[in-house]
């Protein structure tokens, strides 16, 4: 640690990005952005999905490298091909998911990378100790990893980035899954951090605590840098004026009741048709019980671990060896339990992935193509030729109703923004005739411009008589489409307010205690 | 975004499209440099001998378009091939005895694909059990040596495996008819395009509601029953089956004619077009050698040295990187 600054020194910059930009497929990720990291501070970094902030992250951490731009540390121009180089030159970067092995000790993930030819146990423990202690960590070294918790996890992380003399840490979304006290003591670390002269780069989608924790805010949008400014004396109203700019009015996210123009909840709701009763299945899903109407939206809030993602999953019967552990699904009062999701598709049930590159789409194949296999793939649809004819008509249909930007039909969906590639997979679906339709996280990595239209995409389906179920743990987009809000937490549905009575303030307080 | 997408597209050639240019590269190079490459003679042996290897490769491309592995295709053909030998043999119709081999070979291939798709094994390790237990079985009950003979009297089902009337081999033509028959079902069929978005993306294709399973008992059944089309071309140029076939490194060679031409171990790659190029690749490759009279040693050099060549190419082709890349490359 002897390459870490006194505070004196700390006012050059520690890092800086000129004019960085990142092209992908034609695409500017972010575009010619300046930034600047001091020693000694903490810096926010705030913007919407798809603004930029893991772009940036990543080219700092070495995981990409810029298309154009400069990347100096100390005012010295550095490129890193890979994290690993990047962590010699002292950036390291704290990710969501650790990077940590479950199933070694505490001692040994702080040695990983780091190895002598012979491992002496004795010796890394001790080390591994004296470490730990010197940031005053509570941990023990001999536990293997699996056994902790996430705060403690994050604990090893910094530590292992410390014994690297790392300089600059990234912290990606750290309290994403943290609950109110291990985050106090996350800042807590943050602040230990920064006194030693680190420079640490905060990504947060949580507003007030980039305020309550950052020195300096920066906010980007659409991959540019809109201001850099310190946090003190921010407010949250500037901060989301600056993220969401001026073109796109506050509509985009309205609570219920603060725009005219926002959807209407609906008056009337239809039948009950999917009820979830007491399902467990192994230690996810405790104990979850909701029903669905035709004609709404319902909204499941939770955080990471909650179970909403599986539930989901096992009502379509997408999760493979799904052994429930009690409970029932109906189906319009039919007991139902799927093996295999061509059975729910089969019953009019769709569910939208949240991961659309793991199971969403063909990449080798096209636009066109991608719609016309959904459409192909329902049991209901008996085809043996495959007509290029009729995939142009049914392509050209959801093209245009979910207004797909396919400007060159023939190119791959890879090389499409993230929004046309959700549509895309949302259309997909949607051209089986599901009645029953499922989002998990619909706008996750989807560009700005996108979500209204595929949260209006949403709205006109419940419209249209049928039941949405739309699962997000972002709280502005739940409570912008809802008719009605559900939250989970520990495997099962703890509250449910109707669209009136939800705010955000309410449903955090269910969602975390 | 499209414009620069595309001019990337069309700065980067196919895989496909590179190995057919070294194609046409090796003809030219031979037909000018060996004696007795560019003639009628040699040319229509150079078709007869990579007739089977093709074929073969063709039902092996319809596996690894759909992300799997079939390193039981030969010695299932062997087994199926040797029975439909017995069969004609004992007096049966040849038309049976052929439909008899056919049906083992189909039920060879979809036990294959129920064990990869519903048990849930690597398709790498269940089909070299199978392959291996396929060839214990048929030593064991049917074929006491490792060679059938087929007994004199089947002329007309030896002509298969001759020449048409100006020294035409059946072989290749048979080759022909499998490659325009496979090309129309893969390009023209729903279930042609459902294997390759099964091989594209398994878990999108089973969210969507294909049928994966029995999309994959069907993906190893073709493969199955092409190569048992290649087997009966085999015994109709030989009049014989030989079970070492199986131990042999065939199976290697199909395999690289599917991965050379462009058809990627990834899935979802490829086309009839790539196994051709393969095909003729590896034809031209041999032949050439064959006139040059170079050892197997050297011969096989060569060809381990060609492989490694077009991975390579492949992966600078088409480079994984952080925006393409995924679980499982």
């Amino acid at each position: 640690m002897s390459d870490i600054q006194s505070k004196a020194e700390a006012q050059a910059p520690l890092l800086r990005i000129v004019r960085g930009s990142k092209v992908y497929g034609g695409l500017h990720a972010i575009d010619g952005v300046d930034f600047e990291l001091r020693a000694g501070e903490i810096h926010a970094l705030l913007g919407e999905n798809g603004a930029g902030k893991s772009t940036l992250c990543k080219a700092i951490a070495g995981a990409i490298t810029l298309t154009s731009g400069d990347y100096l540390i100390d005012g010295q121009k550095v490129t890193f091909t890979s994290p690993q180089e990047a962590l010699r030159g002292g950036v390291a970067m704290v990710y969501q998911e650790s990077s940590l092995v479950p199933s070694m000790t505490v001692a040994q993930n702080l040695e990983l990378g780091m190895e002598k030819f012979l491992t002496i146990y004795s010796k890394i423990n001790i080390a591994a100790t004296q470490s730990l202690q010197s940031m005053n960590f509570n941990v023990d070294p001999l536990t293997l990893v699996e056994n902790l918790g996430t705060a403690k996890r994050q604990m090893v992380e910094i530590v292992r980035a410390v014994r690297h003399s790392a300089r600059i840490f990234i912290f990606d979304e750290p309290t994403a899954s943290l609950t109110p006290e291990e985050t106090q003591h996350l800042f807590h670390l943050l602040r230990t951090l920064k006194e030693r002269g680190a420079g640490i780069i905060f990504i947060s989608h949580a507003l007030e605590e980039a305020i309550d924790i950052g020195d300096r805010v920066t906010v980007l949008r659409d991959g540019k840098l809109v201001s850099t400014a310190p946090a003190k004396g921010m407010t949250r109203d500037a901060l989301v004026r600056m993220m969401i700019g001026r073109d796109i009015s506050a509509s985009h996210y309205a609570t219920h009741g603060a725009d005219p123009d926002a959807p209407k909840p609906q008056a009337k709701r239809g039948d009950k048709v999917l009820s979830v009763e007491n399902v467990t299945m192994g230690s996810v899903v405790k104990n979850m019980s909701f029903s669905v109407f035709d004609g709404e939206v319902v909204g499941i809030f939770g955080l990471v671990g909650a179970g909403r993602s599986e539930i989901a999953q096992i009502i379509c019967g997408a999760r493979k060896r799904n052994f429930l552990r009690g409970g029932m699904i109906y189906l319009r009062g039919r007991p139902v339990r799927y093996r295999v999701p061509r059975q729910a598709v089969r019953d009019g049930i769709a569910y939208i992935t949240e991961d659309r590159k793991v199971d969403g789409f063909f990449e080798t194949m096209t636009v066109d193509q991608n719609i016309y296999l959904g459409y192909l793939s329902s049991p209901h649809v008996r085809r043996f030729f495959y007509s290029v004819r009729e995939m142009k008509r049914i392509a050209d249909q959801w093209i245009k109703v979910l207004s797909i930007s396919a400007l060159k039909r023939s190119l791959k969906i890879v090389e499409y923004s993230g929004g046309n590639q959700q549509k895309v997979v949302v259309a997909k679906s949607l051209a089986q005739e599901p009645t029953i339709v499922i989002f998990d996280e619909p706008t996750r990595g989807v560009d700005v411009s996108a979500i209204p239209q595929i949260h209006a995409a949403i709205r006109r389906l419940a419209a249209d008589g049928k039941a949405v179920v739309v699962i997000s743990s972002y709280l502005p987009e739940v409570l912008a489409i809802s008719d009605r809000v559900l939250v989970a937490r520990g495997g099962r549905i703890v509250e449910e307010m109707s669209r009136a009575d939800a705010t955000e303030d309410k449903i955090m307080y269910a969602a975390i205690h | 975004m499209p414009r620069g997408a595309e001019a990337a597209r069309l700065r980067k050639p196919s895989q496909t499209m590179a190995v057919l240019a070294m194609c046409v590269v090796l003809i030219v190079v031979f037909s000018i440099g060996l004696n007795g490459f560019l003639t009628v003679g040699n040319l229509l042996a150079l078709a007869r001998n990579i007739s089977i290897l093709g074929i073969l490769a063709l039902g092996m491309a319809v596996v690894v378009i759909g992300r799997g592995l079939d390193l039981s295709q030969v010695a299932s053909f062997a087994a199926s091939t040797a029975i439909a030998i017995i069969i004609m043999n004992a007096g049966y119709p040849t038309g049976l005895a052929v439909l008899v081999g056919l049906v083992l070979a189909i039920v060879i291939g979809i036990l294959n694909g129920f064990l990869i798709s519903v048990v849930e094994m690597p398709p790498l390790l269940t089909t070299l059990a199978s392959s291996l237990a396929v060839l214990g079985i048929i030593r064991t009950t049917a074929v006491q040596h490792y060679v059938v003979y087929l007994a004199k009297g089947h002329d007309d089902f030896l002509r298969i495996g001759g020449n048409l009337w100006n020294g035409v081999p059946v072989p290749i033509l048979i080759f022909g008819a499998a490659a325009i028959l496979l090309h129309l079902f893969l390009s023209r069929t729903v279930l042609g395009r459902s294997i390759y978005a099964h091989g594209d993306n398994p878990d999108a294709a089973r969210l969507s509601g294909i049928a994966t399973r029995p999309l994959t008992m069907m993906e190893y059944a073709i493969s199955a029953g092409i190569g048992y089309v290649g087997g009966v071309v085999m015994i109709a140029e030989t009049a014989l089956m030989h079970l070492q076939v199986a131990e042999s490194t065939l199976i290697f060679d199909v395999i690289m004619v599917v991965v050379l031409g462009g058809v990627s171990l990834v899935g979802g790659r490829g086309n009839v077009m790539s196994v051709l190029v393969g095909t003729l690749l590896i034809g031209v490759l041999l032949n050439g050698m064959t006139i040059m009279d170079m050892d197997v040693q050297t011969q096989n050099i060569i060809k381990g040295l060609v492989l490694l060549v077009a991975i390579v190419l492949d992966s600078y082709l088409h480079p994984r990187d952080e925006e393409t890349s995924k679980q499982g490359d």
